[in-house]
């Protein structure tokens, strides 16, 4: 009873973020101030109700503005845009987020870098939701059921920044994405939400949607500036970082969707609050999406640091035929290393527990595979997808990856010579890292993983053919 | 260190091995020698060969030839030449070569060099 | 991907981006060059300007990063990942070529991490690259085979050779100058880079994603640029090479001799690449004051003209009335008779567009001797007012490297474009990198860039130079710090001519007066051929109008090919006495023929536009009976009776160097001044103008057939038969 008087009272408190929250120790209800650190936390279970960010996630309620507006969207925008550029990049760091587009750069430092005075260009805000990562569909859901989320986020991270426009740049395939967004874009237009005067703060602020064309490559943050500038959607060398020199030659931040979205909610709710989920480092909420060989596949936003077990078992209904049915998971979307069933039985998922296992976040795209699965199959097709994908620019990854997919598909069948798997390593080690884009190492590293975990099934199968077909042509030429 | 070296080569260079002469006066009284020996053959040069040439011809025409090499200073070359001119001295006093061999001396067919500027033009010669 | 537009928005035009050029002046007139930045390459410590990109660094010190992408002439691409080196306290290599310097960086081009990038990068090249060393024209100077010996694996390990095979890409027609191999292709880009930025024909581009992208024109056409010729050289490998040299020799097997081309007025530095005394090709030579690294493609290709419609032995006419071949000492006596013959005042000289300056002066010497003043040019120039008299009025006086710097180009009655292309390239990189404008009066023609048209009437001079035109030109032309006023000297012949030339005159020196920096040209006159400069400057009368007019009786053509000199215009019993090296125009009308050498047989000084003094060397022998041009002069007047004082070649450029010093002072360009004076002694020419500006030169198939060699170029004729076809399909 006390807990619970004791949780509401956090809620309503924190929203104004003056006072500390109240917490339960020993079963005695202490205030703490805002000073003192939140009480360490070892466990990192499900995400209560009240903390969630995303509250139209499955899309059960109205995703209009009225809806949105009855969700706590767009309150008190005004007064965090007065409260100036200062306080809400303050207020992100303090929140510890990390770009929820893959790389996981703090935002508030990314933010900052904004911060220089002007020389007479001006500053763009692009939001990237060209989500081609296979595995994820977080950014759909916000842009379908909780648009408005992103519109106010837009708005929010634009006058952090002093932006004067904001561009969000959706992936052509998601026409009903793109129509909600576009609605949604509209109505806040309509009530004087954005434009001149945006909530009535006197901050004019512009947002644009710009649909692409099918390009995973269009997802990297300066091919995406050149494909809203018109050209093909190569990447850029950086430096110049987008942050000198971006969309048109001004000052640009690419942000991801789910970045931007949960932005107005810290605002509103404290960076402290945000801070408070996750370990240290790894702190707030994300979207997880679960697919693959699990009972029911799900998007859901979890703490970070959520054991990956638990996740599964709690909300995708555990792995199919049980979690001693599972073969490996793929943790953060194609472009992470795959971890095998012991490694997923205690890894926690956030950045740096990952990045502990060899593998990393990413997006947070969960792909489970259990025993059925074909696993040099599963990963061969994940490198013809990046070939498929590739732009061409550089020399790694256009010849690189394309050789790795026609040795990925002879291990497929077997046909090839256990040299092969270390020379197969070594042209991984050949273009990760080597290449203009991170396109090259996303290609590299499920190739790596499966070297690094799954080297006896390759070398089975490579027996297996041996037997039926004789030794194959690979091991007479190399 | 390079002086050295040149002066240890200078000194090799002196004592090569002479082919006859030991030194420039010695070479000098061979080729005046060999000069004399074809000067007093010269009559019996267009005696027996029966050349359409006077004495006096021949006379120039050696002198011409001697005249050719007149600034050889290595003293084996000079050694060698007048060792040829010996051999060809041979091989006219022996009547080893015959008239054509002798005519030949005056180069007949030999065309000259064109050294003024319209032959040279109308020769195409640099 | 690319870097100009951005560049270009921020207007960052860093000194080492443009080539640095010992002999500029205007380079530095950036003001106060910011503070050294040391950077350590290999340990070897060097300072460099801020901006420079480690590769440029290395090559400071010596080191010599491998790069396929990067040309210093080019934006950077960074594509290629070659040159990608290890940096201190950077996790990953770093591509050297797009990386500018930080203070203090450590740069290591030769660590294991380095080597094995490169080793990487080059294995991936050659996974999809063809086998054709053999039979593929750039062995012998290609890149990829230069850099795999240098700095790749010594084995393969691409078993898939034998499963699946390399990647094979369709060839692409682009014309008839270059030949496509896109299976060669490792997208490099640079031939995309040069097309948008140097030639201003943006139509070479990447269509197609990953392994099948492919560099091309997505739609079969032809590459429409007079400088197309160069993305030969710029490829590193053999996907673009010569059409008309494919499978022609190796480059071990040639010997190149350093030269000078005289197809156009700007006389671009050449390589003479010949073998077994033929001549195989012509490359170009760097020189940033004129032709930077570039070539136009009537001097590239035409060399194939110097084989056909040669005059190999002297002819005369018989008594038939045909020209039959003789031997020298016939055609000497008899073209000596018909001199001597003649009264010296119907004795006519007319020097054609390919004539040298020593023949020209061995020719004005032999008929001021025999008492004739008739010497004459081919294209016209006033001789009211100061006429050539003050150099300065005919040549380029801000230099074609100074173009550069120009912040506004006035361009006057000159096709730029295909008259000097390598001009029209300086103006193009100007208006890029340094946003300079750029007007023309004259008809609208396509200059690769954008300009601003005034007209095309005459008058618009007039206007200009009296300030009273009320066009915005006029007001950029006042406020501009360094205006340049190109006029070509095309429009010089009409009756309007001197006035035009005296309002040209007027307006620059009005310009010049007001700027601030006192060294700065703005007078340019614009030649149209190699040998008009040192005509002008030996003494020749500009223009055979009058000459011809006043009948003469003996008419000595020296090359003189442009069909100004006709049968019709002269009287029945004229004798035509015709010296060059191509059975022309010319030699067509001639009496008597006389087989002379052309630019590449013979050690000959030319003038540029600028009035630089160049010269070319002896690549291959003159074939048949063919002689020097002015030895055969010499030979003539000492038949005559009347010899000329030299023997040799150093005699004769004494003689030059009597006439004027600067036609043998080879490489530099004399400052010249008198622009105040030559202004006021035309003042009187000023009269009313009404006239059309039209050149001669306006499309691209007018381009490649402008004199004796390139018409008689087979080369050139498929160029001609090639653009022809490309105008009339759809894209």
């Amino acid at each position: 009873m006390a807990g619970a008087l004791a949780r509401v009272i956090r809620g309503t408190k924190t929203n104004l973020g003056i006072v500390g929250p109240l917490a339960n120790i020993n079963n005695v209800p202490v205030r703490f101030q805002q000073t003192q650190a939140p009480p360490t936390k070892s466990k990192y279970g499900p995400l209560a109700d009240q903390d969630r960010i995303f509250t139209n996630l499955y899309g059960r309620h109205d995703w209009r503005l009225k809806g949105a507006m009855a969700r706590g969207d767009w309150y008190l925008t005004k007064e965090i845009l007065l409260k100036g550029t200062d306080w809400i990049v303050n207020e992100m760091k303090t929140s510890g987020l990390r770009g929820r587009g893959g790389a996981g750069f703090p935002t508030g430092m990314k933010w900052s870098f904004m911060n220089k005075p002007s020389d007479g260009r001006p500053k763009y805000l692009v939001v990237n939701a060209d989500e081609g990562e296979p595995g994820t569909c977080k950014d759909r859901e916000i842009m379908r059921h909780d648009p408005h989320k992103l519109v106010e986020g837009c708005l929010i991270a634009g006058k952090a920044m002093g932006a004067q426009a904001a561009y969000i740049y959706i992936r052509g395939e998601f026409y009903n994405e793109a129509s909600n967004l576009q609605v949604a874009i509209a109505e806040a237009y309509q009530a004087g939400l954005i434009g001149k005067n945006a909530c009535g703060s006197g901050y004019d602020f512009d947002v644009f949607v710009h649909r692409g064309a099918g390009a995973y490559i269009c997802g990297e943050e300066t091919a995406l500036i050149e494909s809203i500038e018109g050209k093909q959607g190569k990447p850029r060398l950086k430096p110049p970082f987008p942050a000198d020199v971006g969309l048109f030659g001004c000052p640009t931040t690419v942000n991801n969707v789910e970045t931007i979205a949960v932005a107005p909610t810290i605002c509103r709710r404290g960076g402290k609050w945000f801070a408070s989920f996750g370990r240290a480092r790894n702190s707030g909420t994300k979207l997880f999406n679960i697919s693959g060989h699990v009972n029911t596949p799900c998007t859901v936003e979890e703490e970070m640091s959520i054991p990956l077990k638990e996740l599964i078992e709690r909300h995708a209904g555990g792995v199919c035929g049980g979690w001693d049915n599972l073969l490996a998971i793929i943790p953060g979307g194609s472009s992470t290393p795959l971890i095998p069933k012991d490694v997923c039985s205690t890894v926690l998922m956030d950045f740096d527990g990952l990045v502990a296992a060899q593998t990393s976040l990413g997006t947070a795209a969960i792909i489970v595979m259990d025993k059925s699965t074909d696993i040099v199959k599963a990963i061969a097709r994940l490198i013809m997808f990046y070939k498929h994908e590739s732009c061409g620019q550089c020399t790694p990854c256009r010849e690189g990856v394309s050789w790795m997919n026609k040795i990925m598909y002879r291990f497929v069948e077997g046909n090839a010579s256990p040299k092969e798997i270390d020379m197969l390593w070594e042209i991984s080690k050949q273009i990760e890292g080597h290449t203009i884009c991170a396109l090259g190492d996303g290609a590299a590293w499920p190739v790596q993983g499966l070297i690094r975990h799954f080297r006896p099934e390759l070398e089975r199968r490579m027996q297996v053919w041996a037997c039926t077909h004789g030794p194959s042509m690979a091991e007479k030429l190399y | 260190m390079a002086g050295t070296g040149r002066e240890t080569v200078r000194a090799a260079i002196r004592q090569v091995r002479p082919i006859m002469s030991t030194d420039f006066w010695e070479a000098r009284r061979r080729a005046l020698g060999l000069y004399k020996a074809f000067y007093r053959y010269i009559p019996y040069i267009v005696k027996y060969f029966d050349i359409p040439k006077t004495e006096n011809d021949c006379r120039w025409k050696i002198r011409e030839y001697f005249y050719k090499n007149a600034c050889v200073t290595d003293i084996r070359v000079i050694d060698l030449l007048v060792l040829k001119g010996y051999m060809e001295l041979k091989e006219i006093t022996h009547s080893w070569s015959q008239k054509g061999h002798i005519m030949a001396y005056w180069q007949p067919t030999v065309e000259r060099k064109p050294c003024d500027f319209i032959c040279k033009f109308l020769t195409g010669v640099d | 991907m690319l870097r100009q537009p951005l560049s270009r928005a921020l207007a960052l035009s860093s000194p080492a981006r443009v080539a640095p050029l010992a002999a500029r002046r205007y380079a530095d007139a950036v003001p106060a060059q910011p503070e050294k930045v040391e950077v350590f390459i290999d340990d070897q410590p060097v300072h460099v300007l801020p901006g420079t990109t480690v590769l440029q660094a290395a090559a400071q010190v010596g080191v010599e990063i491998p790069r396929f992408c990067y040309h210093e002439r080019l934006a950077v691409a960074g594509n290629c990942r070659m040159c990608l080196v290890e940096v201190e306290k950077s996790p990953k290599p770093v591509a050297a070529c797009a990386m500018p310097v930080m203070k203090g960086m450590r740069v290591k081009t030769n660590s294991d991490l380095t080597r094995k990038a490169r080793e990487g990068v080059m294995e991936f090249l050659l996974v999809n690259h063809p086998l054709d060393c053999p039979i593929c024209d750039q062995g012998g100077e290609c890149d990829l085979q230069d850099q795999s010996m240098a700095f790749g694996s010594d084995r393969s390990r691409f078993t898939d050779i034998h499963f699946s095979g390399k990647r094979a890409v369709e060839d692409k027609d682009v014309g008839p100058l270059i030949k496509t191999i896109m299976t060669r292709c490792i997208h490099c880009t640079r031939c995309i880079r040069f097309a948008s930025e140097v030639a201003g024909v943006d139509d070479f581009g990447t269509t197609g994603r990953g392994t099948e992208m492919q560099v091309g024109t997505y739609v079969e056409k032809m590459f429409l640029s007079e400088l197309s010729g160069n993305i030969i050289d710029l490829c590193p490998v053999g996907a673009l090479t010569s059409k008309p040299y494919s499978f022609a020799a190796r480059p071990w097997e040639t010997r190149r001799i350093d030269s000078v081309d005289v197809l156009d007025p700007l006389g671009s530095n050449i390589v003479v690449a010949t073998r077994t005394n033929e001549v195989l090709r012509i490359l170009p030579r760097t020189n940033e004051e004129i032709n930077e690294e570039w070539l136009s493609d009537k001097s590239r290709f035409a060399c194939d003209g110097l084989k056909r419609q040669r005059l190999v032995t002297p002819m005369l006419k018989d008594s038939r009335g045909n020209l039959a071949p003789v031997e020298w000492e016939d055609a000497v006596v008899a073209a000596a008779r018909a001199l001597r013959d003649c009264p010296p005042d119907k004795l006519l000289a007319v020097a054609g567009g390919l004539a040298d300056a020593e023949a020209l002066v061995a020719l004005k010497d032999l008929l001021n001797r025999l008492g004739s003043e008739h010497v004459c040019t081919e294209h016209y120039f006033p001789t009211q007012g100061a006429g050539t008299d003050l150099r300065s009025s005919y040549l380029l006086n801000t230099k074609i490297a100074n173009v550069e710097d120009a912040d506004f180009v006035l361009l006057i009655g000159t096709n730029t474009r295909f008259e000097a292309p390598l001009l029209n390239a300086r103006i193009r990189k100007a208006f890029i990198h340094k946003e300079t404008d750029v007007a023309l009066v004259g008809p609208k023609v396509d200059l690769t860039y954008e300009y601003t048209h005034v007209g095309d009437s005459a008058s618009i001079v007039k206007d200009f130079a009296s300030g009273t035109s009320s066009h915005e030109v006029m007001k950029r032309l006042q406020q501009a710090k360094r205006p340049v006023v190109i006029l070509g000297a095309d429009q010089l012949k009409s009756e309007e001519g001197p006035a035009l030339l005296a309002y040209t005159q007027e307006l620059a020196h009005k310009l010049q007066e007001n700027l601030q920096d006192k060294e700065w040209k703005v007078l340019n006159v614009l030649q149209r051929t190699a040998s008009q400069v040192a005509a002008l400057d030996i003494g020749y009368q500009p223009g055979v109008g009058q000459a011809l007019a006043a009948g003469p009786k003996v008419v000595y053509l020296l090359g003189a090919d442009s069909g100004v000199v006709t049968r019709e215009s002269l009287p029945e019993d004229v004798t035509i006495i015709y010296q060059g090296h191509h059975g022309d125009v010319g030699a067509s009308i001639a009496d008597i023929v006389l087989p002379g050498a052309a630019y590449t047989e013979k050690r000959a000084t030319y003038v540029n536009a600028e009035g630089r003094a160049q010269q070319t060397l002896v690549a291959v022998s003159p074939p048949g009976k063919a002689r020097e041009d002015w030895k055969i002069i010499r030979a003539l007047s000492e038949v005559l009776g009347a010899g000329l004082p030299y023997d040799t070649l150093d005699e004769v450029r004494d003689r030059l160097s009597q006439v004027s010093p600067a036609l043998v002072a080879y490489g530099d360009v004399q400052p010249n001044n008198y622009f105040a004076q030559a202004r006021a002694l035309a003042q009187s020419l000023q009269k009313p103008v009404s006239g059309k500006l039209d050149v001669q030169l306006k499309q691209l198939e007018d381009f490649f057939m402008t004199d004796a060699i390139s018409r008689a170029s087979p080369t050139m004729a498929k160029c001609v038969q090639a653009v022809l076809k490309q105008k009339n399909s759809p894209y």
